[in-house]
């Protein structure tokens, strides 16, 4: 089929009002989500997911990568005007954004903050129409060791950046994989950890683990500390960003968006540690290096492409490879799984129309994030006085009719309630939920190429090694995993050495 | 609780966890036909091998606490007071498990609606009659696009059924 064949069949199957409409309606609901402090990215592709049953699987996915793109940006709302990040990928923005709010520009950063989303969002999503057919035609070539040294390798990444100690983050994947192997054995059908409970013979739902795991901690620490969520909201300023603050700023915010590629298109780098480095980038390479974090507008705009760049990115090895670049596209997975389509390769020839549909709806979402941003920036005020003590119980219902929905089954809604209680007392001891849910996804999958491959060979071990791509797969997960070790030793020392000049300082 | 004694209390529920796994739990509820001529095909080959890198991560997040230098800073979640702060968590499974309870006996639309004013009394909303309209209308809504847009069976109880 040639580019223009399968652009044709994408318009067949996105070219409609109800597609694009869902596109919108995804936008809007993302800016809010993102906008809400507390509420986050996340919760919000989380809590819409169930939505989408009633939909055709391309309207609905458009749905959830609208939320996906809104969200992101709209973490920067808050991130600017209340010094407090929407999204953990908005963290970067603080630096200048809330400065320059400070100084009466909230306007102007949250102006700028929304050209350069656009703009890198833009980039992304061209990164990814280019890369993912290619990768996809690569990987056909795959077979189980090598889609089990891949897994492995996207295991090693996710578990070691997602939070602020490897071990804990480890700690959180292992447990993952450990509720993965509830249900019924892949090879013989036996039990494992059902309990003799029927409801456990299919393993859990992942709706059920994935709301439990984001949303209802949320509602859980929202009773733990009722006021915790209270603080003051900025004007915008008279001042707003000008085309010439946007080329002043255009070779940052499409290095920050490049840079949002590469780290999007590797599993579990994530969209924070992109803004931090496009950041510190456009800081290094600035004349005006000095006025960085007091208000400087290239900042934002270096942070917000960089945050950005990494939102269409994540969706290459998702769609390319099967294997989800952060936890949005992890949840983005389950979608999938549930409309009845598996991300990877074999898509890229059984759902052509779908893969090009999700293209041309995603070039479309760059448009339509630009003017639902510029009416978001000026609403924010209604947006965050929604009342979070009436917004969570609100919650609370939402998740219990969107998990059920998924299988008409009370079980799930305790399994939500449950793993709630599991993501509360992990949130309290500093681990990280994402390594847990994105372990607890690619957990069977591993399990499945790696008994696989033992079948095929014999249980003989060097069909995991047996040519160049488990090589490469193998080579680079041991390389991430010195990479992080030493990370983690550097950081320990620094730590180590500070303590020590604070107890000779008295 | 400081960095340094949650390393040590996560490496010990880990390595206990680990042990119970291997002692009680996969013996227990893991089942294995006797013919597997390999272990590295059981159905136990993959529950132990996770159970064995929980305690290696256990004994690694010890190691670390034996190794990491004290820093003083406390990393309690902060509650002007404690004691009401728990009684609100416990207040809240209590919601949750009478949810699950009543949820085949009351139906979901009653239910939740008693979840959101139970849980927004929970939380000491400022609001309290939107959180009422809200307790009504949002359980009522959710109901209208489940029930009649996205034809989900929503549970409808014993006593007063919705059209």
């Amino acid at each position: 089929m040639s580019f223009l064949d399968s652009i044709a069949a994408g318009l067949s199957v996105v070219a409609n009002f109800e597609a694009f409409l869902a596109l919108f309606a995804g936008i809007i609901i993302g800016v809010i989500g993102g906008a809400i402090p507390g509420m986050s990215a996340t919760m919000a592709v989380a809590l819409t997911l169930p939505f989408t049953f009633s939909l055709t699987p391309i309207t609905g996915i458009l749905l959830l990568l609208g939320v996906y793109k809104g969200g992101i940006f709209g973490g920067s709302i808050p991130a600017i005007l209340i010094k407090t990040p929407g999204t953990p990928a908005s963290s970067a923005t603080i630096l200048d954004g809330y400065p320059l709010a400070e100084k009466g520009e909230a306007g102007r950063a949250l102006g700028m903050a929304l050209w350069a989303s656009c703009t890198a969002d833009l980039i992304s999503n061209l990164a990814l129409i280019l890369f993912a057919g290619w990768l996809a035609s690569f990987a056909l070539n795959f077979g189980p060791p090598e889609f089990f040294a891949l897994i492995l390798f996207s295991l090693t990444i996710i578990a070691g950046v997602s939070g602020e100690s490897l071990l804990r983050g480890g700690l959180s994947a292992i447990l993952g994989l450990l509720l993965a192997t509830i249900g019924l054995d892949l090879v013989y059908g036996t039990n494992r950890f059902t309990f003799g409970n029927p409801n456990m013979m299919g393993g859990l739902n992942f709706i059920a683990v994935l709301i439990g795991l984001f949303a209802i901690p949320e509602i859980i620490a929202m009773a733990w500390n009722p006021t915790a969520h209270i603080g003051k909201t900025r004007k915008l300023g008279a001042k707003w960003v000008t085309l010439k603050d946007y080329f002043a700023s255009f070779k940052s915010i499409v290095r920050g968006s490049l840079i949002g590629v590469f780290m999007g298109s590797i599993p579990g780098i994530g969209a924070a540690p992109s803004a931090f480095l496009s950041y510190s980038e456009a800081r290094r390479k600035s004349p005006n290096k000095e006025k960085f974090g007091t208000g400087e507008i290239e900042g934002v705009a270096a942070s917000e492409a960089g945050n950005n760049g990494v939102a269409g990115a994540t969706l290459i090895p998702l769609l390319a490879l099967g294997v989800p670049g952060d936890v949005i596209t992890a949840i983005i997975l389950g979608a999938f799984m549930i409309h009845g389509l598996q991300p990877g390769p074999m898509m890229f020839v059984l759902n052509v129309d779908i893969i090009y549909g999700l293209f041309i709806g995603l070039i479309v979402s760059s448009v339509f994030l630009f003017f639902i941003g510029s009416v978001a920036i000026r609403g924010f005020k209604y947006v965050a006085d929604v009342p979070k003590r009436i917004l969570m119980p609100a919650v609370l219902v939402l998740c219990v009719f969107g998990v059920f929905a998924v299988n008409n089954n009370l079980f799930d809604v305790a399994v939500m309630f449950a793993m709630g209680w599991v993501g509360y007392a992990m949130m309290r001891h500093r681990i990280p939920p994402a390594p847990f849910l994105i372990a607890f996804i690619l957990g069977p999958l591993l399990e499945d190429n790696f008994r696989q491959s033992m079948l095929m060979s014999g249980s003989d071990f060097a069909v995991l090694f047996r040519g160049p791509i488990t090589w490469f797969f193998w080579t680079a997960a041991i390389v991430t995993v010195i990479a992080i070790s030493r990370s983690a030793f550097a950081s320990r020392r620094k730590i180590v050495a500070a303590v020590q000049e604070e107890q000779r300082n008295g | 609780m400081t960095s340094k004694s949650l390393q040590l209390r996560l490496g010990v529920t880990a390595c206990v966890f680990a042990l119970f796994l291997v002692v009680f739990a996969i013996p227990q509820f893991v089942s294995a036909p006797s013919n597997v001529g390999k272990i590295i095909l059981s159905p136990l080959f993959w529950p132990y091998t996770i159970a064995g890198l929980t305690c290696l991560i256990g004994l690694l997040l010890i190691l670390g606490w034996w190794r990491t230098v004290e820093d003083g800073v406390v990393l309690e979640e902060p509650s002007e007071n404690r004691p009401a702060a728990i009684a609100r968590l416990f207040g809240l499974a209590v919601i949750m498990i009478a949810m699950v309870w009543l949820l085949p006996v009351l139906g979901m639309v009653w239910t939740c609606m008693l979840a959101f004013v139970a849980s927004a009394v929970l939380v000491q909303t400022r609001h309290p009659k939107i959180a009422l309209i809200c307790a009504v209308l949002v359980p009522l809504a959710l109901y209208v696009f489940f029930a009649h847009v996205a034809g989900v069976a929503i549970p409808q109880g014993e006593f007063v059924r919705l059209p």
